[in-house]
């Protein structure tokens, strides 16, 4: 009996270490660009994921959506809030470029919430026709691995299996950049933007 | 020698720089200050939407919660701690962090009918020199102003308008509008919230629809109408509608729901001028405007709430899918002003005696109001009638009898079609029925309103807004066809058209 709880925790070790093998990170830097960028694994052929139960928030406070960008992973919804003393809009003209994807939330006064949920990937630009000089963005990305780089451009996306993906740099009003990185541990993939 | 007439060219010849030179303000130093666009406020700049009224009225600041939108903070003349300490300390305030300054230029291109020149027709002897030609095409420069606007704190606001250039013209402009608003005031008389509003300073009259602020490329004739007599009557009344005037105004209400009304106390602003040649002026004769008495203006509208959407029926503004629109409303409108027209009399009596007779003619305008509006379409429309006493030297020129009135009356109907937030189609009919004017009208030298007891004019327009702040207009300005002399069966001579196209770039920053 002895001898084989001795066992069991070995192979346990054994599994546990494995696994930590496997789960790696992809960090670098996202330059060309001044700003946050986003950086995201895209879809993985035969890979689904189940949609997260958090729902971010974005605010319009003041004029100006808060935070400028959010990035979720498809099937997220987020929820829109007014904390303005004025009337906002939030719509979009599309969704990772598709115009046949854009929608309109419609308009709605302060303290209220309007949520959607996000199942088509790509970049969505957030607009707001009452006040046109307001934008803000919700990146979603096919998979749960993504980052928001600091100001400097600097990322990390941690806990991504090992294995041979596809990784996309995106900017605000850049072309986005895409390549492939194998992950095995720790990984480098740096991008440089341009508009 | 009659002056009237120099005097009517004189008038018309302002009304035709008026004409031409529009006037019309947005504030972009407000998109500097909140940080957003001029659409915020305004419909196809500058009229202002619900919102931008309600900014107005609430002197320049947003209606509720200002400092969440404020992006530069405004500098603080005082602690508001201080306030404690008054009257030992000024009161404190704050001025804009930001010097709140505007500039605004436009510049126009005219096309007038081809048989324009049937209007100067010659005369006199050959070689007797003829009036211009009356170009078919002609660009023409415009109007180049500065404008500040903001506020105080204290719900003291405060604007100043002045045109640098008018017509390409150097230092040929005018203070426009330039006043301080102490909004609110009726707080310490405990009444009602906006119940109460002083201003003073120089001012465009709270018209139901503005003049100064309008879209439109040509004023509407009925503001720009003075009353001038036939050569049978004394009236010599320069005043219009459209004038600035300077005094002080009582406001209260809302602008964009609820009732609305002011009471303005202000400065005469009619010019002397001279009766016909029957009479004895002598040098240096004329006549000196009088301003000891003081004219009045008045105005009362309610605006009827039809909107049916109940979520935003009592916010500033609709909430539509697609964003805010004003409410469908009905506003109805009624005003009043009530003056004297001064003229003085400097000369001798038919029996020598030195003499100086003041005619301080009497004078009221009212009318009625309304403006309709669902969605982006807005329907409106003004009626005035306009009376002035006639007063005429007596024969011994010792005082004045009552001779005959002066009267004209007429108004405008406008509608306006925001068919796409950049694109707005005006549809405008413009009447004044004057019978002096068609008295005096042969030698006004006004082209653009030549003849006859009314004036009709039908003016269809069009305007893009090529960015927020720049704008592209165009109007046609459709009249009847007129002649200045008619043949003894009563056919026109050189009949003519005085149809005009006009085009408009304007920007603003």
């Amino acid at each position: 009996m002895k001898r084989t709880l001795t066992m069991m925790m070995v192979m346990a070790v054994i599994a546990m270490m494995s696994l930590a093998a496997s789960a790696g990170t992809i960090s670098g830097k996202v330059s060309g660009v001044s700003g946050e960028s986003v950086v995201y694994v895209d879809a993985i052929a035969g890979k689904t994921f189940p949609a997260p139960t958090a729902k971010p928030v974005i605010d319009q406070k003041g004029l100006v959506f808060q935070p400028h960008i959010v990035v979720v992973e498809q099937g997220t919804t987020v929820e829109f809030l007014n904390s303005d003393k004025v009337a906002h809009n939030v719509f979009w003209p599309s969704v990772g470029g598709n115009k046949k994807l854009t929608h309109n939330l419609g308009t709605w006064p302060q303290g209220e919430k309007r949520p959607f949920k996000f199942d088509n990937a790509g970049a969505v630009p957030l607009l707001c026709n009452v006040h046109p000089e307001m934008a803000g963005y919700v990146v979603v990305s096919p998979t749960p691995y993504f980052a928001l780089t600091d100001k400097s451009g600097e990322y990390k996306i941690e806990n991504v299996p090992d294995g041979s993906y596809t990784v996309t740099a995106w900017h605000e009003g850049a072309k986005n950049q895409s390549k492939p990185v194998a992950v095995a541990g720790d990984s480098k993939a740096d991008f440089t933007l341009s508009k | 020698m009659d002056m009237r007439h120099p005097v009517s060219l004189f008038v018309v010849f302002v009304l035709t720089i008026i004409l031409l030179a529009g006037s019309s303000y947005a504030i972009p130093a407000f998109s500097r200050q909140y940080g957003t666009s001029c659409s915020t406020c305004h419909v196809d700049f500058p009229k202002l939407n619900d919102f931008g009224k309600a900014f107005k009225d609430a002197g320049f600041k947003f209606p509720k919660g200002d400092e969440d939108f404020i992006k530069v903070p405004p500098l603080m003349l005082g602690a508001p701690a201080q306030k404690d300490m008054w009257p030992h300390v000024i009161f404190p305030g704050t001025i804009p962090g930001m010097p709140q300054i505007g500039l605004r230029y436009n510049q126009f291109f005219q096309y007038t009918s081809g048989n324009a020149n049937n209007y100067y027709q010659p005369s006199g002897a050959p070689g007797t020199p003829l009036s211009p030609t009356i170009p078919r095409t002609d660009f023409e420069a415009g109007l180049f102003s500065i404008f500040m606007a903001g506020n105080f704190g204290s719900d003291i606001a405060f604007w100043v308008d002045d045109d640098i250039s008018v017509s390409g013209l150097n230092a040929n402009g005018a203070l426009g509008d330039g006043y301080l608003r102490f909004g609110n005031i009726g707080r310490f008389l405990k009444l009602p919230t906006d119940a109460l509003a002083l201003r003073v300073g120089q001012f465009e009259l709270d018209l139901p629809f503005t003049q100064a602020r309008s879209i439109n490329i040509s004023t509407y004739d009925i503001y720009t109408q003075a009353n001038i007599g036939s050569s049978s009557q004394n009236v010599n009344n320069q005043f219009s509608m459209a004038d600035a005037v300077q005094g002080v105004e009582f406001s209260g209400g809302h602008q964009y729901g609820g009732y609305h009304y002011s009471l303005a106390v202000v400065n005469q602003n009619t010019g002397g001028g001279t009766v016909s040649s029957a009479t004895n002026v002598s040098s240096p004769g004329g006549f000196f405007s009088d301003s000891n008495y003081k004219d009045i203006y008045g105005r009362f509208s309610y605006r009827f709430n039809l909107e049916k959407d109940p979520a935003s029926r009592h916010d500033v503004q609709a909430a539509g899918a697609t964003g805010p629109r004003d409410h469908t409303y009905l506003n109805l409108g009624t005003f009043f002003f009530k003056g004297r027209s001064v003229q003085r009399f400097n000369g001798l009596t038919s029996g020598g005696a030195a003499d100086v007779l003041t005619a301080r003619e009497p004078f009221y305008r009212f009318g009625g109001d309304f403006s309709f509006n669902y969605r982006t379409f807005n329907l409106f429309g003004l009626y005035m009638y306009g009376h002035d006493q006639d007063l005429l030297l007596n024969s011994g020129f010792t005082g004045f009898v009552s001779g005959t009135p002066a009267k004209f009356n007429g108004g405008f109907l406008e509608a306006d079609y925001l068919a796409l937030p950049w694109l707005m189609a005006i549809l405008r009919y413009d009447h004044v029925q004057s019978t002096a004017d068609f008295l005096n009208q042969a030698d006004s030298g006004n082209y653009y309103s030549p003849v006859g007891t009314t004036r009709d004019r039908v003016t269809p327009g069009v305007q893009f807004l090529i960015h927020a702040n720049i704008k592209a207009s165009f109007e046609y300005q459709f009249r009847p066809q007129q002649a200045l002399t008619y043949d003894a069966n009563g056919k026109a001579l050189n009949p003519f058209r005085t149809n005009t196209a006009t085009g408009a770039l304007e920007f603003v920053y």
